[in-house]
């Protein structure tokens, strides 16, 4: 993977130096950091303080004292949570369905976009702008009438459709199937034109033409869509609470809102909780892939 | 293969032009199998189910008579109507320009800064993309809250506040707007890095030899360069805000009178809590049309752009 | 009807006596069915959930039924998103709970569940007007009414702060154990409270926002002036007298309430009650059961009490709950027994003991349970919680309008929107003129 960058057409990642004198850049830098801290502390006041929420007793939660403080910290909210079978269920089915999603996802839009970038057909251009489109749908259209296809499923076919973990399976890839496509077809079209003809004419058949030489010359960019892909099922929100009822049925976002709010009573501490532990896995996703996203989206972004 | 071979083998022969038709015949059909699973996908689960809600946004209210473009005719005498336009179009507008803006200005220090500091600044720059909205907006939910606000307790020592952060119209805006530019931003961020990486140097070498300043340099070579891929982020952020539910759902529900609704969050409470859903529908179908405009107008942009380099 | 009646609880009693010996028709068809789904309000106190099951289970013990619960959160409208939900895929929970305005909303999905409600009101004792109207549309009981839920949105008061701030002694107009000697506690007394208490710093929580909390209070505000938007034959009275004497007083008394109270949710006013901001709230006594967890000091002054009067008389918002079976169910004789079973006085003691005395039972005779009594501290704190002397009229905001005007009216918080625009100051005329538009569009069918 080391030759991702080498090999990414855009060139590989350099940094920019700007100006030649050193004065001008050491203020330049000053500038930089002075920023960068007062966006961080934009960006991460929220977490900070969902953090320090979540060690507090619900007690100190409620008192009038100074919220930023934790006076008595406590791990209680993090047993509680990680000690409920409940909650390690939805991290479970939160985990199958985005692995799940991303499978089927990458499978679909890799294959899709080598076809649309390279091969054409009859209303292939057409296709292409009409995976856009289906970008310009809103959820919130769609699942009512998602509702009535289901219950004909299950009066036709017998299938029960609603109330299931795996019908997100089903379902998220539509919202990330547009996206990934189109950031593939970007990626492939930048892919020299010679490779493809050099292998076809050496013999090869168009799927070994993708495995072989396209797959792997365009492993940043699948990287890149299949973290995005990640973040994007891991995170929805409306489909599951729509979808899903019982509690061993649910996702994360929706186990821990629908469970820790009863009512008129918030848990706060316990929900800062498992926004913190549900945030977790993208997080590390992240921290490690981060340099194969951003050569990724260099490529197929910049192109597309 | 065997079509290779026998191509090479009749060059120049009448009946070429056949087998050749015949090669492009089956590259088609297998480009088309190739594609058939993303059409599969798109005409079941999304063409499908938006033309039903077409047809559901034409039902009377207890679905029971199909009345055309009623719905439509009704939703235009309404002033809620048009105020939920105008908050949908002021909130994605505002809050993608903000998003774009604060994206651009931290890629650029992040791209500034020595490489080996990047990854730390990137990954604490990425958190709150990476939080699931739904339950970083209800952290958000809690440091506005009336009772217990965090924001408020900083503001008490200066004499400031109590601020009603979603308890007025143009607070409540703001601090919709305000999450949602916190949530999107480090995605602007991100993109916008990548691009920036891919600027050549010595375009930069040869603006800094000519004696441009800093601000030149943004403006005729990164800004240039990164045009494209502003404008694609732009429009992708422009659809999701848009369509946003989350975040006015969790913090206002479209409180104070109304001035924070949204389409998505305006057809909830039409279609779901009032038992409307033809006319929830309609709101819906409403963000199609305005984001399709956009789209055009930003595409056809970017293909003008690609076919002049 | 009356016959079917009858075989259901012969057969209900021989099943009891010996479920071993015969298969009379109606075990064998709960049999057939082998499962039960529902979908019950989730609970904010915790051992409340596990009493309903408790029962539950008790019954699918004896019936060998398989009984799966679910306990789905009203927050975020997760449980109405459910119901729309299971209505559009003609699929789900074989009993759900449905509040208010769902009942007739769904009317056509629903099951008529006269056959065991008519029985349990003879058992029970009648049900409150409120229940009937929201519960049973065209003669059709369109579910029964549920013990998990139903609540009171009465006010809760600071017992000191009201006594140094607005010169109250509410313990002695409503003293535990006694019939309410309030007869001073008239809408002009809570303006004065209301007043004295801002001045003091620690104004009223009350939500003008446009869930229900805010909603209900607001509502029943509008019914003490008698004041009705639609009125019962659908006509809109939003343009007369009442109405405007409602807008008047509410606008006097949002002057008093804390300023973003027009974007406030359920939850905001139990944060108002248990951070000590106020002097008092309009909710059931979930605030006041966080404060006893949370801020002990706090709950030891609260003290649940009627509303004031006003020229109508006195009102009392109730939201009640309701345990519906869809037409689509395949169980639905199964679910009849399990809901009669869940009905009984012991059953319905059981859970409302579990809740705290937070669920109020919707019949007469199951009102005056020893736990209201019970519950402290303060002792007596919950006694009028449950209006045990009939003090005032159970109610529900944009009643007496037909329901599918009505539930509109209250679910886009018509009544909180119209004093919010009062008291911001637009003109009544022009208030009045965007109420009536509103509710014009309220009338498509």
């Amino acid at each position: 993977m080391a030759d991702a960058a080498v090999t990414s057409p855009a060139g590989a990642p350099t940094r920019a130096r700007y100006g030649s004198m050193s004065r001008d850049r050491r203020w330049a830098l000053r500038w930089s950091y002075f920023f960068l801290i007062l966006f961080a502390i934009f960006f991460l006041t929220p977490p900070i303080y969902m953090f320090i929420t979540s060690l507090k007793t619900s007690q100190e939660i409620s008192a009038e004292i100074n919220p930023w403080w934790v006076f008595n910290p406590t791990l209680n909210n993090y047993i509680t949570l990680l000690t409920q079978n409940i909650f390690l269920k939805f991290f479970l089915n939160s985990a199958i369905v985005a692995v799940c999603t991303v499978t089927i996802t990458m499978c679909i839009s890799v294959i899709a976009a080598f076809s649309l970038a390279r091969m054409k057909f009859w209303g292939s251009a057409t296709l292409a702008t009409g995976v856009f489109l289906t970008y310009l749908v809103p959820e919130t259209l769609l699942f009512i009438p998602l509702f009535k296809m289901f219950a004909w499923v299950n009066e036709t076919l017998g299938i029960q459709l609603m109330n299931n973990w795996w019908t997100l399976i089903i379902l998220y890839p539509t919202l990330t199937v547009p996206f990934c496509t189109w950031i593939m077809i970007g990626y492939f079209a930048s892919i020299p034109k010679e490779l493809d003809e050099a292998a076809l004419i050496d013999g090869a058949t168009w799927i070994q033409t993708l495995t072989k030489i396209f797959i792997p010359v365009a492993l940043p960019g699948i990287i890149a869509a299949t973290i995005f892909c990640f973040t994007v099922s891991w995170a929805q929100f409306l489909y599951p609470l729509a979808f899903t009822t019982s509690t061993s049925e649910l996702v994360l976002p929706v186990g821990i809102i629908t469970t820790l709010i009863k009512g008129d009573v918030f848990n706060w501490g316990q929900i800062m909780t498992g926004a913190l532990l549900g945030a977790a896995p993208p997080l590390i996703i992240y921290a490690f892939l981060m340099d194969y996203y951003i050569a990724g989206l260099t490529a197929g972004a910049t192109k597309g | 293969m065997a079509d290779i071979t026998v191509r090479s083998a009749s060059i120049g022969s009448p009946d070429s032009r056949s087998s050749l038709h015949k090669l492009m015949q089956r590259k088609s059909t297998i480009a088309f199998l190739m594609a058939l699973p993303l059409i599969l996908l798109i005409t079941v689960l999304v063409a499908y189910p938006a033309g039903y809600a077409v047809y559901l946004a034409m039902l009377n209210k207890s679905m029971t008579k199909f009345v055309w473009f009623k719905n439509f005719d009704f939703l235009f005498t309404r002033d809620t109507f048009w105020m939920v336009v105008y908050q949908s179009c002021l909130f994605a507008i505002t809050a993608v320009i903000f998003k774009a803006l604060i994206g651009f200005i931290v890629a650029h220090f992040v791209h500034n800064i020595p490489s080996k500091g990047q990854r730390k600044w990137r990954g604490m720059l990425l958190v709150p993309w990476v939080i699931p909205p739904a339950m970083s907006t209800l952290a958000w939910l809690w440091l506005f809250d009336p009772s217990y606000s965090a924001f408020n307790w900083l503001l008490q020592p200066f004499g400031l506040g109590p601020i009603p952060w979603l308890g007025e119209t143009g607070w409540a805006r703001f601090s919709v707007i305000l999450v949602n530019v916190w949530v999107g931003a480090p995605f602007f961020m991100i993109m916008y890095l990548a691009a920036l990486k891919s600027v050549p140097e010595q375009l930069y070498e040869a603006a800094a030899i000519d004696g441009a300043t800093w601000w030149q340099r943004i403006w005729y070579v990164t800004l240039p360069m990164m045009r494209n891929i502003i404008a694609i982020t732009a429009l992708f952020s422009t659809i999701v805000t848009f369509a946003n539910f989350d975040i006015v759902r969790v913090l206002t529900k479209g409180d104070p009178l109304n001035t924070t609704h949204l389409f998505g969050t305006w057809a909830f409470r039409l279609g779901i809590e009032s038992n409307d859903i033809p006319l929830g529908s309609a709101v819906s179908l409403f963000m199609v049309p305005i984001l399709a405009v956009a789209a055009v107008f930003i595409l056809r942009d970017i293909t003008k752009r690609g076919s002049e380099v | 009807m009356a016959s079917r009646k009858v075989t259901r609880r012969f057969v209900a009693k021989t099943a009891a006596a010996s479920t071993a010996l015969i298969a009379a028709p109606f075990v064998s068809g709960v049999h057939a069915a082998g499962k039960l789904t529902l979908g019950l309000w989730d609970h904010w106190v915790p051992d409340a959930n596990k009493a309903s099951q408790a029962l539950i289970d008790e019954w699918a013990a004896k019936e060998k039924v398989e009984v799966t619960v679910d306990y789905i959160t009203s927050q975020g409208n997760k449980l109405l998103l459910t119901i729309a939900a299971e209505s559009q895929a003609r699929s789900g929970h074989d009993i759900l709970a449905l509040s208010t305005w769902l009942p007739a909303a769904y009317q056509e999905q629903l099951v008529p569940m006269n056959d065991i409600v008519d029985p349990l009101i003879k058992q029970n004792g009648a049900v409150n007007g409120t229940v009937e109207y929201l519960g049973k549309v065209g003669g059709q009981w369109l579910g029964v009414p549920a013990t998990i839920g139903s609540q009171l949105k009465g006010p809760v008061s600071r017992i000191d702060l009201m006594k140094k701030h607005a010169g109250i002694d509410i313990q002695e107009l409503y003293p535990a154990g006694a019939p309410p000697k309030a007869d001073s506690w008239t809408l002009d007394a809570f303006l004065k409270a209301a007043e004295a208490c801002h001045k003091g710093g620690v104004p009223f929580g009350i939500g003008l926002g446009t869930t229900s909390d805010s909603v209900d209070s607001v509502g029943a505000f509008f019914l003490s002036f008698g004041a009705e938007l639609v009125n019962a034959k659908g006509e809109i009275t939003v343009k007369t007298d009442k109405v405007k004497q409602a807008m008047e007083y509410m606008k006097k008394l949002v002057a008093f309430l804390p300023p973003d109270a027009a974007s406030w949710d359920d939850a905001s006013n139990n944060k108002w009650l248990v951070s000590g901001k106020g002097a008092l709230i309009m909710n059931p006594p979930s605030a006041w059961a966080v404060a006893k967890r949370d801020a002990p000091q706090i709950a030891e002054q609260c003290w649940h009490h009627g509303f004031p009067a006003g020229p109508a008389g006195r009102f009392g918002p109730f939201l009640p709950f309701y345990w519906t079976t869809w037409k689509f169910s395949k169980n639905a004789s199964a679910a009849k027994s399990l809901l009669t079973h869940l009905s009984s006085p012991s059953a319905v003691e059981k859970m409302v003991v579990a809740s705290g005395g937070y669920d109020i039972p919707a019949f007469a005779n199951l009102t005056t349970l020893k736990v209201w009594a019970e519950e402290s501290p303060p002792k007596g704190g919950l006694y009028h919680y449950p209006n045990p002397h009939n003090h005032q009229i159970l109610s529900i905001a944009a009643a007496p309008a037909p329901h599918k005007i009505a539930q509109q009216i209250y679910t886009q918080g018509v009544q909180t929107q119209m004093v919010v625009r009062y008291a911001t100051g637009q003109p009544l005329e022009k208030v009045l003129d965007w109420a009536s538009s509103e509710i014009e569009g309220f009338m498509r069918t």
